[in-house]
């Protein structure tokens, strides 16, 4: 039987007398070596083997290197794969190197060479596996570190704010107007310190598994929707114009929608805390390029070009808004998390004075249906253009 | 209300507990009150309660869950209902890594966060009184 962290390497070669004398070379050597005289078998070997690299020939009859390649990873980006070519193929295995690969054996290939390159393979599969581990307990740990302290921080605040609950009731009967006031204030205070809490937890450890595990087909005009809504009334007191331009059909994103929301709510949040009255908000979104683009474009006070870089670390927040609003400085770096989290990109464009606008780029999500991909083909609305100043 | 429902809370910080106790007790609830997991299980024996309030983040971690999974066990303790108090919904979440936000501990359970307003914190105690009074009709 197989000890479980043995390593196992899979040789995908379509010539008899490679995978023998490789068999032989590695005969007695820590390593397990399966064979397979063409592509489809390696393929259907993978599962069973679970090799830690893979090497394979770049010209056999049948898949080619090329395409195994491609599956090998779809199927465990962390195997490691060299690739067996020709004198003539050096192209080819650049190119092969330029696709992932991570090294060429170029044939004939004596014994010692062979070992040699399966050895430093071999090493570099351990260290990609070390680093995975280790990125996972540092994502536990921040995780753990958040929850913690966000803890010990709130059960205070929360049993000072339950206290309060229960003296604004018992004093609603006794309490002068002004002293009613007060305690009210008292209140709301504690719970912005309360809700800042919970905001910085939420950007230093966004959970990317729970945004994974919620992800749907969502058409971004609903998030966009639902975020227009929650601002709806705060822009309406500022007679600030919000104008929507969505791709029809709209666009689909794979993604957790209440996130996605929380995201635009912060973008338009933002927008219009940092818009004079009577300014002009618009939230585009369309196609491009295989992705996503949602634009959130004011032409309020902007952004100073020496700030532009800073605005999506946490506890930064730029000069008071244009009614003097302040931020907790938090609202954009829980944001990028999410899109991240997503596999998208967010980025700024501002003019001081003009207005600034936020991209987010998303993975298009394509439906496989009969109609194909057709959120793709997708007619483009008039919206906001990203680096348009 | 006829007779005063028996209620009993379990939470480690005593200033909590008098916020909460305070509004329960105006609302002509009897609430007793045990502030780690230990003493609370004991007066779970000793006594017949209508309903349990309990910290879900108590001393070291999660010792409020460990207390949800005994009551669960206990033949005599499992159709009591629960109000789960916990600091943040997603500290639950992070204990129950791939499950439901809300885990159903109890057969009849809710959850509310800290600190808790109280009408919600009333609305929450009666649904669950009434969940469970008609659960044990036939």
């Amino acid at each position: 039987m197989t000890p479980p962290d043995a390593v196992r390497i899979l040789l995908i070669d379509d010539e008899e007398i490679v995978l023998e004398s490789c068999t032989e070379i590695l005969r007695g050597s820590p390593f397990e070596l399966a064979t397979a005289s063409d592509g489809a078998r390696g393929l259907a070997l993978l599962r069973e083997v679970r090799p830690d690299v893979v090497v394979v020939d770049l010209k056999m009859p049948g898949l080619s290197g090329f395409e195994v390649l491609e599956k090998i990873r779809e199927a465990d980006p962390t195997i490691v794969s060299i690739v067996i070519t020709g004198y003539a193929t050096v192209s080819s295995a650049v190119e092969a190197m330029k696709r992932g690969a991570y090294d060429f054996l170029p044939k004939p290939f004596t014994p010692e060479e062979f070992r040699l390159i399966i050895r430093r393979s071999v090493e570099k599969r351990s260290l990609v596996l070390e680093t995975m581990a280790l990125r996972r307990e540092r994502d536990l740990l921040r995780e753990h570190f958040a929850a913690i302290v966000s803890h010990e921080l709130k059960a205070p605040l929360a049993a000072i704010q339950q206290n309060l609950f229960v003296l604004e009731r018992e004093l609603a009967p006794l309490a002068s107007e002004d002293q009613q006031g007060r305690l009210a204030r008292v209140k709301a205070r504690v719970g912005d310190l309360l809700q800042l809490i919970e905001t910085w937890r939420r950007g230093v450890s966004i959970d990317i598994a729970a945004i994974k595990a919620h992800c749907a087909a969502v058409p971004v005009n609903v998030p966009i929707a639902k975020a227009a809504e929650s601002l709806a009334v705060e822009a309406a007191r500022k007679d600030i114009e919000v104008v929507s331009a969505v791709a029809e059909p709209a666009p689909v994103v794979w993604g957790d929608e209440v996130t996605l929301t929380e995201t635009l709510v912060n973008l338009l949040g933002n927008a219009v805390k940092y818009t004079r009255p009577g300014g002009r908000i618009t939230i585009g979104a369309e196609p491009f390029a295989g992705e996503v683009r949602i634009a959130v474009a004011d032409n309020g006070v902007g952004i100073a070009a020496e700030d532009l870089p800073l605005v999506f670390d946490a506890f930064y927040s730029a000069q008071p808004g244009a009614a003097g609003e302040r931020g907790s400085g938090l609202g954009l770096a829980v944001s990028r998390r999410i899109v991240e989290a997503h596999g998208g990109t967010i980025t700024v464009y501002s003019t001081p004075g003009q207005g600034s606008t936020f991209v987010i780029t998303l993975p298009i999500h394509r439906d496989d249906g009969p109609d194909g991909p057709r959120h793709e083909a997708a007619p483009v609305a008039a919206s906001a253009k990203e680096g348009r100043r | 209300m006829t007779e005063h429902k028996q209620l009993l809370m379990i939470d480690d910080d005593p200033d909590f507990v008098s916020g909460v106790k305070a509004i329960l007790d105006a609302a002509g609830y009897a609430v007793d009150v045990a502030y780690n997991p230990k003493d609370g299980f004991a007066a779970l024996k000793k006594k017949r309660y209508d309903l349990l309030l309990l910290d879900i983040m108590m001393g070291r971690g999660a010792e409020g869950v460990m207390m949800a999974r005994k009551i669960r066990k206990d033949p005599a303790l499992k159709n009591l209902p629960v109000l789960i108090i916990t600091g943040i919904r997603e500290q639950v979440a992070f204990l129950f890594p791939g499950q439901a936000v809300h885990p159903r501990f109890m057969p009849v359970d809710e959850l509310v966060e800290k600190p808790v307003e109280p009408a919600l914190l009333l609305e929450k105690v009666e649904a669950l009184l009434a969940a469970s009074a008609a659960s044990r009709k036939p």
